[in-house]
């Protein structure tokens, strides 16, 4: 694993989601679409940490410091256990695999922010997890490539570990 | 000279992260929001310039043409309202001493660096902060009407909590029928008036105003529109009414803090 390379991706996908992505009304989570990158092309210890670290990011331009560290830390672990028995090669697994990790770890993320009193009870907060969870399964698979070029993971060796 | 290799097992690793998680996760939102602030200081540039690109896919027509006849329309409707008050006030021949909005207040022009707006959130993160003056608390206009209050403060950074963020309330009044409620953000750009019983008469245009502050505001200040006046489903003897911002918040690139009343 290049962890320089990786420093650098997350912070710039980072960027690109607390900027660009910002101001738009419909968008997909880039830093879920990666943690599932990381779990699904990464060795499980390797998924761990890049799952934390990518929850870390996401709560540094979220709303409150802890939720997504949690959330994303646990459901990218989880991910990366379950990608040792079934394998997500096929862009319809990938896209299957971001949209119930989105809606798992956002709905998590979002009573861990409400525990916090960061954040109140709304009915929109549903509808907003369903809509990115659903433009990031569409959009997560195509970024899968340019993703492994940057980080010089070669997507066709695969081997459960 | 070879590199010792540590070995870490899988469940240690999930385990000493997750704990840093749930430490992060309990401590004072005070203390962690620094690293936010952090973060927005750090890379201001990068995130300035990412939302001016995308502001500038939104744009349609010159900006400036719009943001001036937004600021004076505002503008108007707060001298109006000014004057609507003196008329009261010189009627009541009080004798009293009376502040205009901004007499004794000190405008503090700030850069916008990120704005997130949308059904769940409505927040913007400014390059002001403590060292300037700002404090929890002090309202934030963008031309010339009132669009959120100042929800946490580093010292070169602050963060604004827009009237339409769910979590926000603020008191206001209905300009032509002159009652006072409470207005709760309802996200993607609007806000609800709470508890307004159908007795009053609203209609869609109404002027909405912030109410005055001691400390805070020293004067009402334009808020915001009625743009949906209908009954509420839930409970037919209140009006459920729905307040849009008179100015595109998501476009602004810069706001003003009132601090009233400056150390100097």
């Amino acid at each position: 694993m290049r962890w320089l390379r990786f420093g650098v991706f997350i912070l710039i996908a980072a960027i690109l989601q607390a900027s660009v992505l910002a101001g738009l009304n419909i968008k997909p989570d880039l830093l879920l679409v990666l943690l599932v990158f990381f779990a699904v092309y990464c060795n499980t210890a390797e998924a761990i940490i890049t799952s934390f670290a990518i929850g870390f990011v996401a709560d540094i331009i979220g709303s409150a410091m802890g939720p997504y560290t949690v959330s994303f830390g646990l459901f990218g672990t989880l991910l990366a256990y379950l990608h040792r028995a079934v394998a997500i090669r096929k862009m319809p697994y990938q896209s299957a695999a971001i949209f119930i990790t989105c809606l798992l770890a956002g709905t998590l993320a979002y009573l861990l922010t409400f525990l916090k009193g960061t954040s109140a009870v709304h009915s929109v907060h549903g509808a907003v997890i369903f809509w990115t969870s659903l433009y990031s399964a569409i959009v997560g698979p195509f970024l899968f490539l340019p993703s492994a070029w940057w980080m010089h993971i070669n997507t066709h060796r695969f081997s459960h570990q | 000279m070879a590199r010792k290799q540590i070995k870490v097992s899988r469940r240690m690793l999930f385990t000493w992260f997750m704990l840093g998680g749930l430490i992060l996760l309990f401590t004072p939102h005070s203390l962690t929001n620094k690293l936010q602030f952090g973060f927005a200081r750090v890379f201001r540039w990068p995130l300035s310039f990412g939302r001016s690109i995308s502001l500038a896919a939104h744009r349609q027509q010159p900006l400036t043409d719009k943001l001036t006849e937004a600021q004076y329309q505002n503008y108007i409707a707060n001298l109006g309202e000014e004057l609507r008050q003196e008329h009261q006030k010189v009627e009541k021949l009080s004798g009293l001493r009376n502040r205009r909005a901004f007499e004794g207040a000190k405008l503090v022009v700030a850069d916008v660096i990120t704005a997130t707006v949308n059904d769940s959130k409505g927040e913007l993160i400014i390059n002001r902060g403590q060292d300037d003056g700002v404090a929890r608390g002090q309202y934030v206009l963008g031309l010339n009407n009132v669009i959120g209050t100042i929800s946490e403060t580093g010292s070169r950074t602050a963060k604004v909590k827009l009237v339409t963020d769910p979590t926000s309330k603020i008191e206001i009044k209905i300009a032509e029928s002159n009652i006072k409620r409470i207005m709760q953000g309802a996200g993607n750009n609007s806000a609800k008036i709470l508890l307004l019983s159908k007795e009053h008469r609203v209609k869609t245009g109404d002027r909405v105003f912030a109410c005055k502050k001691p400390g805070l505001l020293d004067g009402a200040l334009i808020i915001g529109k009625v743009t949906g006046c209908k009954t509420d489903e839930e409970h037919p003897l209140l009006w459920d009414i729905t307040v849009e911002p008179s100015c595109n918040t998501e476009t602004l690139e810069d706001v003003a803090v009132v601090i009233m009343n400056p150390q100097q």
